[in-house]
């Protein structure tokens, strides 16, 4: 599955997207119906909300050979479920000062809040998170190449 | 001031079931449980310099014996141990006594945490104690890259004992993380970096109360108190919390709470 | 838990480590009449408060299901309870025809750390000097 993220050069960077049902989610969809072009490397996770989004689930993505981890849920006072985005915004502010600590690049993860009307700002930043983290290059977390397995 | 033996039968006689203090058993320092004035371990208990995860043992106890009050001799590191597990609803402070006993100015300066003395103080004087910085600084003068090959270099001498986190007062899931196969990979030595470690230091955040067992417990000399101890000043520095400082006050990660909560967060 | 007014127990007694030869100073947890954990011995001269995974989970075999706490000899394909004297005696039979049958090195012996030194003593002699062979080894080694 990730081995496929950007088409079959395992050279390019792989990023999985948590995004929110309600906003994000949207907001990618009206990206894709409007036609607004944005780089492949993505892989999209629906979520029924960010706030549901453990920590261990960054983390394992980063473990399974991701190159980049975007959050993206309701701004702030518009979460589906009142709340859920607070927690997130928590979580994230703490786990990306730990990983900082541990050695990560900040520029691996992202939290971004993006409306079921921002299919624009949607494949901005698709764009641009992927313009990052192709400035980093492959995530120093990425198991050792199983032979044959992985790029 | 009275001595540690007088206190205990003076907490037994006035409506504690039971003491949970340290004895010297022939040379031997260990937890024990005096449930009678006159038991012969009376004439045993010391404040020892060995320390226990007394908190960890009184989630059991209070578990066992459900009708019972407990009297406990605790430290500062035991003091907040237990203030927290009260929040996290492991522990009934309400049938708990705390005997509190400040740490020597040795032990204080040897251990180096944030209070080295409890609130209220039965056995002992009041020293102030620095956290050892050494760790942190130094890994923050790193480079991100150096910064993981540092990292890599400590986590490879883990032997996966799961010492740090049995031996830690605040750890009391029945289901750990650290033993889902999706996450930890079942009979890999060392563990995957950064999988384990980091879903330590993480569930440690807004709950490490700062003891240093884990470290103590390490058989492989692995810095992992740094490591937590850097979680807690993130969580002060983003979210203003700290573990085992107050009795009202729950980590702002276990509940959602309010936009303003956030504010400080986006800058 | 406990019955009301049941007198309360919990005590912690200093014991070693059963798994290897290093000899970890552990400490079993007894809470009521029940073997309920371990946790390392802070001050002792050897593990000086560390423990490995098998000296952290050294009270656990105590009431495993899969322990065997009788003598069994098996019968076709079940094993069948039995009392020492006849566990005893098909041991020795099995090993004497399989000597007789192949030669004194067609026969090794496995010693354990959950025994004392004096009986894995007697192990090894009972290996060379009776059955004549010198195929000895330890369970810390498989």
């Amino acid at each position: 599955m990730a081995e496929n993220i950007g088409g079959d050069n395992g050279d390019e960077v792989r990023i999985l997207a948590f995004l929110c049902n309600w906003c994000s989610y949207a907001g990618a969809d009206l990206a894709g119906v409007s036609r607004f072009q944005y780089p492949t490397n993505v892989l999209d996770v629906r979520v029924m909300c960010t706030g549901t989004i453990s920590p261990y689930f960054v983390i394992k993505a980063f473990q399974e050979g991701m190159d980049g981890v975007l959050i993206a849920g309701c701004h702030i006072g518009d979460c589906h479920y009142l709340k859920g985005n607070y927690m997130t915004a928590k979580r994230f502010g703490v786990l990306r000062e730990a990983l900082k600590f541990l050695g990560l690049e900040e520029g691996r993860l992202r939290l971004e809040w993006v409306s079921a009307a921002e299919g624009e700002k949607y494949a901005e930043v698709i764009r641009s998170f992927t313009e990052e983290v192709k400035a980093l290059g492959p995530s120093p977390l990425r198991k050792r190449a199983k032979a044959g397995v992985e790029a | 001031m009275s001595d540690l033996k007088s206190i205990v039968r003076e907490k037994l006689r006035d409506g504690a079931d039971a003491f949970l203090c340290l004895k010297n058993e022939e040379g031997t320092v260990l937890p024990a449980l005096i449930t009678d004035a006159d038991s012969p371990d009376l004439e045993l208990v010391e404040v020892g310099d060995s320390r226990y995860p007394l908190g960890k043992i009184l989630i059991d106890l209070l578990r066992e014996y459900p009708d019972k009050r407990f009297a406990v001799l605790v430290r500062g590191c035991d003091e907040r141990a237990l203030v927290e597990l009260s929040k996290l609803e492991q522990v009934d402070l309400e049938r708990l006594v705390l005997v509190g006993v400040a740490c020597s100015a040795e032990e204080a300066a040897a251990c180096g945490c944030l209070r080295p003395y409890p609130s209220d103080i039965a056995l002992g004087e009041k020293v102030e104690a620095a956290p050892g910085r050494e760790v942190i600084d130094e890994v923050e003068s790193l480079s991100d890259a150096e910064r993981m090959a540092w990292w890599r270099e400590q986590f490879s001498r883990c032997i996966k004992c799961y010492g740090c986190r049995n031996i830690c007062p605040m750890c009391f899931c029945k289901d750990c993380a650290l033993e889902e196969p999706h996450l930890v990979e079942p009979g890999v030595i060392p563990p995957d970096f950064p999988s384990f470690h980091i879903i330590r230091a993480l569930d440690m955040t807004g709950r490490c109360i700062d003891c240093g067992l884990c470290e103590e417990a390490c058989p492989a000399g692995i810095p992992l108190r740094s490591l937590y101890r850097k979680m807690q000043d993130i969580m002060e520095d983003k979210l203003e919390y700290r573990a085992g400082e107050s009795a009202e006050e729950r980590s702002p990660l276990s509940f959602l709470g309010s936009e303003q909560d956030i504010e400080k967060l986006e800058e | 838990m406990a019955e009301n007014g049941s007198e309360m127990n919990y005590r912690l007694v200093p014991s070693t480590c059963v798994y290897c030869g290093t000899g970890c100073g552990v400490l079993l947890e007894v809470t009521g009449d029940r073997l309920s954990g371990t946790l390392p011995q802070k001050d002792h001269p050897v593990s000086k408060g560390a423990l490995c995974i098998k000296g952290w989970s050294v009270h656990e075999f105590v009431y495993s299901e899969r322990r065997l706490t009788k003598p069994m000899v098996r019968s076709g394909e079940v094993l069948v309870e039995t009392d020492w004297e006849a566990a005893l005696a098909a041991v020795a039979d099995g090993l004497s025809a399989a000597r007789d049958k192949h030669g004194p090195d067609s026969v090794g012996f496995f010693a354990s750390a959950r025994c004392t030194n004096e009986e894995n003593y007697l192990l090894q002699k009972l290996a060379r000097a009776v059955v004549g062979t010198n195929n000895v080894d330890h369970c810390a080694r498989l």
